[in-house]
């Protein structure tokens, strides 16, 4: 199960922040800044996981922003690297070519979309269409 | 006046430095705050809003938490949103405030506006305390059988959320989870099939028990995803729903193991996953890996785990390095049970050590050190000095020490042992420990004499080669020059075509002087390095006047160093080495010390070593010979504590000790504590009540005394093998101690090895009677366990019963704690211990045990040795 999902720019701005996991203020700010010191430094061609104290971190880097997803050890960590690609996709779609000043704007959205794909630290839809057409339906009630 | 979230944004990006953002954040707080005060509800949702945002930042936004408390108890959707979206963002588990969220939770799960129910379950599912667990989840369990598909995959994960927190509920809930798989919604399956897989993990046995029937539907389920056609809504680089495959296979995974049926039904899909997957894209091979786990957790055909390992195998070669970092992860954990699988991909394994990125190299390393065996040895333990060569100094002593292993378990014979851990300090010797150190010194020194001839010349290249920082090199070097300086002026030719040239006494003389005169000497080199001189003297004692001279003046130059210990035995050799002195047998070879034995010391003995001790006076050892050294003891010498030779040596020590009385105690008044704490490789605490405990009893023991002398070596520190021991200066002298070996009476033998458990008295006298009952699970394995039985028949109660065992070398034990310490009279209960023994040698040599038992009874202390020897035959 995923313990954390971060979305970091490379200044190490958080842009997301969705903890699995009860944890206090303080704890979340040290962890973040230590996923992206080590995740900034690594070297292109290193593999995409990080063991860390309990669990694994998976990280993507696409443009200038990291994607991390913190998982239990045993997890399948090909499985969840595909998983940040799903959700980049995701994003893709909904803002049609992301970029990081969508989401800085409009934070609130992609923790919804965020919301509509993953619960509880589990994947809840796999389907983008399904996820992308829910969160446009929602929009509308607002 | 209010600003909008937009605007709000802006403005903080609009900030050049860091302290006008702060004020921009400080003047938006307040107006919230204000806000907040006078309940301006039209602006409570960009209120919240806008303290998402500033959360985000990392400012305080405690003081928005009931707001978004207000936001959800009201009647609309859009504010109902943002509240739950702050109440999930900005309250952790911990909050007070969220109790208070219970009810709003409860209204919203029962309202009718499918939309506002979602968006419950969704903060059940991320938020969830214990108590709303309870409180919620007949409400949340209810949803499971929603008409929308929407609903009840967000109730599936909400409810996993409340098992989680609630472990006892899942008894309640599991058999509804079961109904869930009928679902035709992906997002449904694959929140059911999450679902289970944590129900499995919070309560294995419930879960199990349940879900194993489904197998067969699981499997048609990964069937159907498999032989279905192209379908743009789950597709992921040409493959159907490669989460949900995942998933399924995690779910099969937990179901199959340890249970042949379900893993029966199972094989066929599991191949067929394995061979029809395709592994171009990542997806692909998220699958593949995660079949490649199931087919090694379950109780799989042969030659499926056969496919799974070759698969694992072309996984190596990928050039992904993700796929490779999971492939050698993998047959980490899989390389015991199917080794010879795994050792087919040995090379590309080795090849993966070449590879930049560190975690992959450290698992490739990992595996090689599991994959070593007698076969590949040679090839292996190669690629490993090559490896030690560039790896990263930090991790040099542990492989070194890892290598030391390999080393000790696969040699195939003496001189590639000896080549290696040359080898190996030649590359890593400023890095190793000491365990490789006293392993290297005491195989060279255990082999046989060409051996040693080859690796003292091969040393001495080493040695002048080096450019004098590898000091675990140096000290070996040093220490064999002046073990086996003599072999050096012979010229030598070694099996495999090496060959070296005859050195010239002083040549060797001047190459060890070389070494301490560089800058980089340290000063365990230079103790060496004046121990080496003082035994070359005897070594060289046959080569002209000179090189005894300058060997003289070497030592005497000491004299004058600024260390003290230095200095200290400088003075004691050159007075050993004069002419006609005594020098000459305390200086002779040391005995050959069984290295497993010398290990094991070395183990337990690292803790207290350090610098030259006075305990090295045991070096005057001389097999068998040990009461012709009188005069020697003084002299130091690091040489035990090089080779933490205490227990290898113990026929020494009878003649040592006693002198050590007299002359010892006052040329080295500081250092006698550490000459028995050497001797015994144990720390004693009383530098003054040492001499004392010296038993003169052991002085006959002889060749058979050695594992006796270990055992009862006199001072209560070698009683390292008894597993309660106390402080050793608590311990009252040992009483002269019986040869274990001598024709014992031989306690009454039960019958044995008729019953499952035979049993037998080991002990009886004075009314106690002690009953050793062995256990074994399997006959042919080394290890049982003794339970030992107190009975007594007397009439008053035994109080502080106090059992020890101790065992010879060749057995180990580990003893648990006793059931009481106090044996109840008339027999009124007993009281029962068990130890834990593994007879390394089972078959040639027999389990026994010396026992030492006290106790008071009446008022009167009790103190009992005896001998238990007979354990049934096979243990």
């Amino acid at each position: 199960m995923i313990r954390f999902f971060l979305l970091q720019n490379r200044q190490g701005k958080t842009r997301l922040s969705k903890w699995y996991f009860p944890i206090g203020e303080s704890e979340k700010k040290r962890i973040e800044g230590n996923v992206h010191r080590m995740v900034v430094s690594r070297d292109k061609k290193y593999t995409n996981f990080i063991e860390h104290s309990t669990y694994k971190l998976i990280y993507r880097r696409y443009a200038g922003l990291f994607f991390t997803v913190a998982v239990d050890v045993t997890d399948n960590e090909l499985a969840y690297l595909e998983s940040i690609h799903l959700f980049v996709e995701l994003l893709d779609s909904y803002f049609s070519n992301v970029c990081e000043l969508d989401i800085v704007f409009n934070f609130n959205k992609v923790y919804n979309i965020l919301d509509e794909y993953m619960l509880a630290g589990e994947i809840a839809e796999t389907s983008k269409k399904e996820i992308l057409e829910r969160v446009r339906l929602l929009e509308k009630l607002e | 006046m209010s600003i909008k979230l937009r605007d709000l944004i802006r403005s903080v990006r609009s900030c050049k430095t860091a302290s006008e953002e702060r004020s921009v954040i400080s003047r938006e707080s307040a107006m919230i705050r204000t806000a907040i005060r006078e309940e301006q509800e039209q602006f409570r949702h960009r209120n919240v809003a806008k303290l998402l945002f500033m959360h985000m930042l990392g400012y305080a936004t405690h003081f928005g938490q009931l707001e978004c408390l207000k936001l959800i108890a009201s009647p609309h959707f859009p504010e109902k949103r943002i509240g739950y979206l702050g109440l999930m963002l900005l309250l952790s588990e911990e909050a007070d405030v969220l109790m208070l969220a219970t009810n709003s939770l409860k209204n919203d799960l029962n309202h009718s506006n499918q939309f506002i129910v979602g968006l419950a379950l969704c903060t059940i599912g991320n938020l969830a305390t214990p108590d709303m667990s309870r409180d919620l989840a007949t409400e949340v369990d209810k949803h499971l059988r929603s008409g929308s598909p929407y609903i009840r995959k967000k109730a599936a994960l909400a409810m996993a959320r409340c098992l989680t927190k609630c472990p006892d509920m899942v008894e309640d809930f599991v058999e509804r989870i079961v109904s869930l798989l009928k679902d035709r919604s992906h997002g449904v399956l694959i929140t059911a099939v999450q679902l289970m897989s944590c129900v499995c993990e919070i309560e294995p046995e419930v879960g199990k028990g349940s879900f194993v029937r489904l197998v067969p539907s699981l499997v048609r389920l990964l069937r159907n995803l498999l032989s279905m056609g192209y379908s743009p809504e789950h597709d992921v680089s040409g493959i159907s729903d490669p989460f949900l495959q995942v998933h399924l296979l995690r779910l099969m995974t937990v179901l199959g193991e340890g249970n042949e049926e379900a893993s029966e039904q199972m094989n066929d899909i599991l191949a067929q996953v394995a061979t029809n997957t395709e592994t171009a894209k990542n997806a692909g091979n998220a699958i593949l890996y995660e079949c490649v786990q199931c087919i090694m957790t379950v109780e799989s055909e042969e030659g499926l785990r056969v496919l799974a390992i070759n698969i694992l195998g072309r996984f190596l070669l990928n050039r992904d390095n993700n796929i490779r970092y999971v492939a050698l992860n993998t047959l980490g954990k899989v390389v015991l049970q199917d080794s010879a699988a795994v050792q087919r991909h040995r090379n590309t394994i080795v090849d993966c050590l070449k590879d930049p990125d560190v975690s992959i190299r450290t698992r490739a390393l990992d595996l090689i050190f599991k994959l070593v065996n007698l076969d590949n040895v040679e090839g292996l333990t190669a690629e490993l000095l090559n490896y030690l060569v560039v790896c990263q100094s930090e991790n040099k002593s542990d492989i070194c020490t890892r290598t030391l292993g390999v080393v000790d378990k696969f040699s195939p014979n003496e001189r590639w042992r000896v080549d290696t851990l040359i080898t190996l300090l030649t590359i890593a010797g400023k890095d190793c420990d000491d365990r490789v150190l006293s392993a290297s010194s005491t195989y060279i020194a255990s082999s046989k004499d060409g051996v040693k001839a080859y690796a003292v010349h091969k040393l001495v290249k080493a040695m002048r080669d080096d450019d004098g920082t590898q000091e675990g090199l140096l000290i070996v070097a040093i220490w064999c020059i002046g073990e086996f300086g003599d072999m050096l002026l012979n010229p030598h030719t070694s099996e495999n075509g090496v060959s070296y040239q005859a050195l010239e006494p002083l040549n060797v003389i001047s190459e060890v002087e070389g070494v301490t005169k560089q800058v980089t000497c340290t000063n365990a080199i230079r103790q060496r390095a004046l121990t080496c001189f003082a035994k070359l003297t005897v070594r060289f004692a046959h080569c002209d006047a000179g090189v005894v001279q300058k060997l003289r003046v070497l030592v005497n130059k000491f004299k004058a160093s600024i260390n003290l210990e230095l200095q200290i035995r400088a003075c004691e050799y050159s007075n050993l080495i004069v002419e006609g002195g005594s020098g000459k047998g305390s200086l002779a070879r040391m005995p050959v010390v069984d290295p497993k034995v010398a290990g094991k010391k070395s183990l337990r003995g690292s803790m207290s070593s350090g610098g030259i001790d006075a305990g090295a006076i045991a070096n005057s050892s001389i097999p068998g010979g040990g009461g012709a050294v009188g005069g020697g003891q003084d002299v130091g010498g690091d040489l035990l504590d090089l080779l933490d030779l205490g227990g290898g040596t113990p026929a020494a020590a009878p003649a040592a000790a006693p002198t050590t009385n007299q002359s010892a105690i006052q040329t080295a008044q500081s250092t006698d504590a550490d000459l028995l704490s050497d001797i015994f490789a144990a720390p004693m605490p009383t530098p003054s009540g040492a001499p004392t405990v010296v038993p003169p009893a052991m002085g006959g023991g002889g060749g058979g005394g050695d594992l006796l002398g270990d055992m009862f070596g006199g001072t209560p520190a070698p009683l390292a093998p008894v597993a309660q021991a106390p402080a050793p200066a608590a311990m009252p002298p040992q009483p002269p101690v019986v040869d274990m070996f001598a024709p014992q009476p031989v306690a009454p033998a039960g019958n044995g090895g008729t019953t499952a458990n035979p049993t037998f008295t080991a002990f009886s006298k004075d009314n106690l009677t002690i009953e050793f009952e062995t256990r074994k699970e399997d006959l042919s394995s080394q290890s049982c366990e003794v339970v030992a039985t107190f009975k007594n028949s007397g009439s008053a109660d035994m109080t502080g019963m106090n059992f020890q065992v101790a065992v010879p070398k060749y057995i180990t034990m580990e003893m648990l704690p006793p059931s009481g310490t106090t044996v109840p009279c008339n027999g009124g209960g007993n009281v029962s211990q068990v130890v834990k023994v593994t007879n390394t040698q089972m078959g040639t040599k027999k389990l026994m045990m010396k026992l030492k038992i006290s106790y008071t009874c009446a008022g009167a202390k009790v103190e009992e040795m005896a001998t238990a020897s007979g354990f049934p035959v096979g243990y």
